[in-house]
């Protein structure tokens, strides 16, 4: 850790269960402002598990228990004091799969500004939604059917959607859990652009099971290796000269 | 020689051609069942089959129409003395021997029909053995055939499991046969009694007295059969009962799948099924004898008018007994919105209440729909509760404290005691049936046509 700037998001020495699996061993990671930081690793590594963590979605996993300090802007997102509606609101959240509600295309965009009554009038809803959708380079696709179901999207509209959707709270983080293994190339490449466009105006995280995404979208990339955080640098540095042996052996193919 | 002994012995004779031809496929393929096409076992169930089928199908003959055909050959042999007073006496002659012959010690004493009950029991015994001689002989041929084709190349697997097809085909036409009988019973007759009632006065006649005279020269009218008071009733207290049990079903299904924790929701749900499980009769004398008299003294404290029979007990009772139906159907209606929306909506900052009343509930809406409508079907063909505590009188009010009836209800008051199948009263009770019938079943095609809209979406 040898950023001078002040991190958004800092994990230290966070643990996870559920149950009795101890599935994050101790990481401790910061997230910056301008950056986007890729988690990567094989599967059941525990970097879903790390990424839920930050904005506590692992609370709706009953037996889902973790330990150790998170904070976002210095405040523990863990601790009782913390409204965990707010802190979802200020780190949003995109999922693997594409899952518009099933409403129109307007009220996805439209629903958390609602429920946080960010809009004060339906003007103000419009320009909301407009330039969410805008921001999601969704604009020009669908600005003629707004009142359309967004499930009716393909894909990857469906996912910038649901990015859109995210934007549109204003958060100050926003969290990806492999947005694109669902999309087929085109819409991944329409997603890595816009997640490229966002980086300045968010801390961005996303987790992802694609190398050459990490290496294409990412400032910073962590390794992740059965509950461990085995390297953590530049992606360039990750990527060109891994000083762990897992390391070099997962960019290079040899297992994961 | 009795029945269940014949079938015994044949059930026996295929389990001896199952292992004899078992072991001949074995023996054909010299030991080594991978030279045979199926497995050993096969062969066996294909014999099995064979001998099976036909000979049951020989002794079912037999028990279907061989009592009456002997009986035919006996009243044919009798003296016309005994037919003496008319045509119907036939059965009455008969019954006088079947007497005989069931019961030896019966006090009959004329000669004729002591030796034909003498007659019949040596036919009987004739016919069981000839029976039984047939369809052993039917057995031992489909055993024979069955051998002969125990070839190692022979399909015995495929031939089984097409005999086992049409056995599930022809379950499945019986269930369809019975219904299609049953409607057609309920409409003949409804056609006979639309013969003597025109059917606009049933369905827009306001006033039912269903009492015709017995003698052409009695004081008592020709009866009224508008059942709109009826329908007027049975709607009232469904709506009554979808009253209760429209939002308590809803609620604890949302409880049960938004908020119970496991080991609630392991407790709760099936203390709520059990709900359903309770005979609607102990519901109806909880309605007639703890409910409906609570809510007339009520009313006696409030000043107000309330029957000891009232459309509001029975209704709010029925509503008890449907509340498994709303909340177990609604419960899989909500189970089936993935996760993802939920979540989506919990990660955008939305409370958990947020979330249901905007995601998941939406998403739900036509399952729960559907679950509605299935309870509505329910309420309206619900018969015990209304019988026992929603009166008799064919009032047409929308009053909940006043006594009303239910179609089901004049369904078992004109089917009860005796009746004379020409005369309109009993008739209408068929009438009734078909209306409710094609009611319920236009609800439930409606509720699964919905519920079946909505699957698709996420499937």
């Amino acid at each position: 850790m040898t950023d001078t700037k002040i991190a958004k998001m800092t994990a230290k020495d966070v643990h996870v269960f559920y149950g009795d699996n101890h599935a994050v061993k101790g990481i401790s990671l910061d997230l910056h402002q301008d950056e986007v930081t890729a988690l990567i690793g094989p599967s059941g590594c525990g970097k879903s598990t790390f990424l839920r963590c930050l904005n506590r979605m692992n609370d709706t996993v009953a037996t889902c228990r973790v330990e150790g300090k998170i904070t976002l802007d210095n405040e523990d997102i863990y601790d009782p004091s913390i409204d965990v509606v707010q802190l979802r609101a200020r780190v949003g959240m995109v999922f693997q799969k594409p899952n518009p509600f099933p409403k129109s295309i307007y009220d996805n965009v439209a629903y958390g500004p609602r429920i946080h009554g960010l809009a004060q009038s339906r003007t103000d809803l419009d320009e909301i939604v407009t330039v969410s959708l805008e921001k999601a380079g969704l604009w020009n696709e669908v600005k003629d059917r707004l009142d359309s179901p967004g499930t009716a999207l393909s894909g990857g509209q469906q996912q910038r959607l649901c990015i859109a959707r995210a934007i549109a709270v204003n958060p100050e983080v926003i969290l990806m859990d492999e947005p694109c293994s669902a999309l087929d190339p085109i819409a991944t490449a329409k997603v890595e652009a816009l997640i490229d466009e966002l980086k300045g105006r968010y801390a961005i995280a996303i987790v992802t099971h694609s190398m050459q995404q990490a290496a294409r979208v990412s400032q910073k990339t962590a390794f992740f290796h059965m509950g461990d955080l085995v390297e953590h640098g530049d992606t360039t540095d990750i990527f060109t000269s891994p000083k762990e042996e897992r390391t070099r052996d997962y960019i290079t193919g040899r297992f994961g | 020689m009795t029945s269940s002994a014949i079938f015994l012995i044949l059930v026996l004779l295929s389990l001896v051609s199952f292992a004899m031809t078992r072991q001949k496929a074995l023996t054909r393929a010299g030991g080594d069942p991978a030279k045979l096409h199926s497995l050993p076992r096969h062969y066996g169930y294909f014999a099995a089959t064979c001998v099976l089928l036909p000979s049951f199908f020989a002794f079912g003959i037999w028990l279907i129409f061989g009592k009456s055909i002997i009986e035919g050959l006996i009243v044919s042999g009798l003296p016309d003395r005994l037919f003496e007073v008319g045509t119907d006496q036939a059965t009455l002659v008969l019954n006088r021997i079947r007497l005989v012959v069931e019961n030896a010690s019966s006090p009959e004493t004329d000669p004729d029909i002591l030796a034909a009950a003498q007659k019949f029991n040596d036919l009987y015994i004739r016919g069981i053995w000839a029976a039984f001689a047939l369809s052993v002989s039917f057995g031992l041929v489909g055993f024979y055939l069955a051998s002969n084709r125990t070839q190692p190349d022979f399909r015995a697997r495929n031939k089984f499991e097409r005999i086992m097809l049409i056995a599930l085909a022809l379950s499945s036409v019986i269930a369809i046969a019975t219904t299609l009988g049953i409607v057609a019973s309920l409409l003949f007759e409804s056609l006979r009694f639309f013969h003597e009632v025109p059917v606009t006065e049933f369905v827009f006649g306001l006033h039912w007295s269903p009492q015709t005279a017995l003698r052409a020269d009695q004081v008592a009218s020709s009866g009224a059969f508008g059942a709109v008071p009826l329908f007027a009733g049975t709607l009232l207290i469904s709506f009554i009962a979808m009253l209760v049990a429209g939002p308590i079903g809803l609620l604890a299904a949302i409880y049960l799948t938004q908020y119970a924790n496991t080991k609630m929701r392991k407790i709760a749900k099936p203390m709520l099924e059990v709900l359903a499980g309770v005979p609607t009769v102990v519901y109806g004398f909880f309605a007639a004898l703890t409910v409906a008299p609570f809510f007339r003294d009520l009313g006696i404290t409030l000043g107000l008018d309330i029957a000891s029979e009232s459309a509001l007990a029975a209704g709010i009772v029925m509503g008890i007994m449907i509340i498994p139906f709303v909340s177990s159907l609604s419960d899989d209606a909500i189970t089936a919105v993935p996760k993802s929306l939920k979540d989506g909506s919990l990660a955008l900052g939305a409370t958990p209440s947020e979330t249901i009343t905007q995601v998941v509930l939406p998403a739900a809406l036509p399952g729960i729909v559907g679950a509605f409508l299935l309870a509505v079907s329910r309420a309206v063909g619900e018969t015990m509760i209304v019988v026992m505590a929603a009166g008799m009188q064919p009032k047409l009010t929308a009053n909940p404290f006043e006594a009303v009836t239910t179609v089901t209800v004049q369904i078992v008051a004109l089917l009860t005691g005796d009746q004379e199948f020409d005369s309109a009263k009993t008739l209408s009770a068929f009438a009734l049936g078909l209306a409710l019938f094609v009611s319920t079943m236009a609800l439930n095609v409606i509720a699964l046509k919905i519920v079946r809209k909505y699957r698709e979406v996420y499937d």
